[in-house]
């Protein structure tokens, strides 16, 4: 590739440090075509490491979690065993099949009785390490062999305490491999600590690329948001760093002089700035995130390939010492379970909680404003209309998720 | 009615039966039927007293909250969801320009506020 010219550079200072981009326009195909959707779940979803969960989901042994995988067309039990030890199996009997665990919508928790799953169907129990407990009348099988009708195992790890699976028989990296660069620069921030959740989902008319990629980008802060975050009509989105199929950025707002917040917002998120539990702590950061330690750091948002977009604060920009996190599940070329998450320290005093809700509030209302252009992104670009997008430099995430994509897919 | 509200909040009384309730759905199927009068009345009649609700409500530990002071907890976390409302949306009852908000579904929505 021909080196850029000075005047590229100064245009699109991020993308052209990274020559495997491009600088040119993306295909709209991936986006429309149903041919490659077909070929995204085999090529993609059971091949790389997806978020399924946090550990603290399933805090004790015998806590379980099940996580609907539709592009996969699988359900997955996450459960912890005896010995603490995570484990993930298809959620499916070994008998004739029957499902285990019945769900109750995409996500389901819930804890095991006597560390055993037992099949409704014909009462087959299986332990928390997915061994083939109990079998009634087994002596009227032919010689069943217990020991090979264990629960049908998923590679799972764990990093920073969230939970991924692998649906790949024998996966070509592991987790922190598979992270790249991510796994370090990410590491290390108060994941832990903000146990309280809110989590927001919709099924969304449009590819899942469609939602992820209008999630992947700054660029459309200040017209999107203009209602509900005001505040952030100037931003500064740098920092942008990509690691193979990942990549990641942050968003600082540059003080605005005479800008005030309302009085809702100053009173209630005032409590949660000046509180040590909730307030501003730029030391919790790891080292790579804000290096400069800029106090009007926003979020820095990670973007993990294939469908998750993790956001990090540090409690000077929303309020709150808040990680927050989307995920874009395919349930067809056209449809995507979209699954937005809050998480929170928890509240000590009842006002705290009561300001935490008007964080969350204002979280929620700018995620409907976010997953108010999908369905009409998707409507219209399956007309044909569009063969290519062009893309500015502080679209460099998606440029690098399309490219991760191509690559993947091997087309 | 019954005085739900403690002595000091008797002048809140007006908003309990439409904004007091226990968890966030039911307060989000509120929010998005309030009119522009509801949603004014509500916030000027609170705004001025959030202070003093909140510091009220602070001498109770969270998950435990008595009865006495149930109601003007709820209302304040009806208040603390109607706010952006008022302050940002000039007292429309959705969000502008966005999308449908009962499309959404909280995974908490029908928790109880204790």
């Amino acid at each position: 590739m021909a080196a850029a010219s000075d005047e590229l550079k100064r245009a699109m200072p991020y993308t052209t440090r990274y020559p495997e981009l491009g600088t040119g326009p993306i295909d709209v195909a991936p986006l429309i075509d149903p041919d490659l959707f077909e070929l995204e779940k085999e090529k993609i979803f059971r091949k790389t490491w997806l978020l399924v969960g946090r550990e603290e989901e399933i805090p004790e042994p015998g806590d379980y979690k099940v996580r609907q995988i539709d592009v996969a067309s699988t359900s997955v039990i996450v459960v912890r065993d005896k010995t603490g030890k995570i484990n993930a199996f298809h959620n499916l009997c070994t008998h004739r099949g029957n499902k285990i665990i019945q769900e109750e919508g995409a996500q389901t928790t819930g804890r095991t009785r006597s560390h055993l799953m037992t099949c409704r169907f014909h009462a087959w129990s299986f332990s928390t390490d997915g061994k083939l407990h109990g079998v009634p009348k087994e002596e009227n099988f032919n010689k069943l062999d217990k020991n090979c009708l264990g629960l049908k195992t998923i590679h799972c790890e764990q990093w920073q305490g969230f939970i991924f699976i692998n649906l790949d028989k024998t996966p070509e990296k592991n987790l922190v491999e598979y992270l790249e660069g991510m796994a370090d620069q990410f590491a290390g921030y108060p994941y832990h600590e903000s146990t309280v959740s809110y989590r927001y989902s919709t099924v969304l008319n449009c590819n899942w690329k469609v939602a992820m990629y209008a999630f992947s980008e700054g660029y459309h802060v200040p017209t999107i948001h203009a209602a509900t975050l005001p505040s952030l009509a100037k931003i500064e989105q740098i920092d942008y760093q990509c690691f193979g199929p990942h990549s990641t950025s942050a968003l600082y707002v540059p003080p605005v002089a005479g800008m005030q917040p309302t009085p809702a917002t100053g009173n209630l998120g005032g409590r949660l700035v000046t509180s040590k539990q909730h307030g501003p702590h730029l030391d919790l950061l790891p080292e790579k995130i804000n290096p400069e330690r800029r106090t009007d750091f926003q979020f820095e948002f990670p973007v993990f390939f294939p469908n998750l977009v993790l956001h990090l604060g540090a409690g000077n920009g929303y309020p709150g010492m808040t990680y927050f996190h989307h995920q874009f599940w395919p349930l067809s070329v056209g449809q995507t379970l979209w699954e937005g998450t809050n998480y929170f320290r928890p509240p000590k005093t009842p006002s705290e909680r009561v300001a935490i809700a008007h964080t969350n509030a204002l979280h929620r209302n700018a995620w409907l404003e976010d997953t108010s252009t999908m369905e009409d992104t998707y409507a219209a670009l399956c007309s044909g209309a569009l063969d290519e997008m062009v893309l500015m430099d502080e679209e460099i995430m998606i440029r690098n998720t399309h490219r991760a994509w191509h690559e993947y897919m091997g087309v | 009615m019954m005085a739900l509200l403690p002595e000091k909040f008797v002048s809140l009384n007006p908003f309990v039966e439409s904004w007091a309730l226990p968890n966030e759905l039911q307060r989000s199927q509120q929010r998005w039927s309030a009119s522009e009068e509801d949603y004014r009345r509500f916030y000027d009649a609170m705004m001025p007293m959030l202070d003093e609700t909140l510091d009220y409500l602070d001498q109770y530990e969270i998950g435990n909250i008595p009865e006495e002071a149930i109601v003007l907890y709820h209302l304040s976390l009806a208040f603390a969801e109607a706010a952006p409302h008022v302050e940002l949306y000039e007292c429309a009852n959705q969000v502008p320009n966005s999308f449908e908000a009962v499309r959404f579904e909280a995974a908490h929505g029908e928790q109880i506020d204790s």
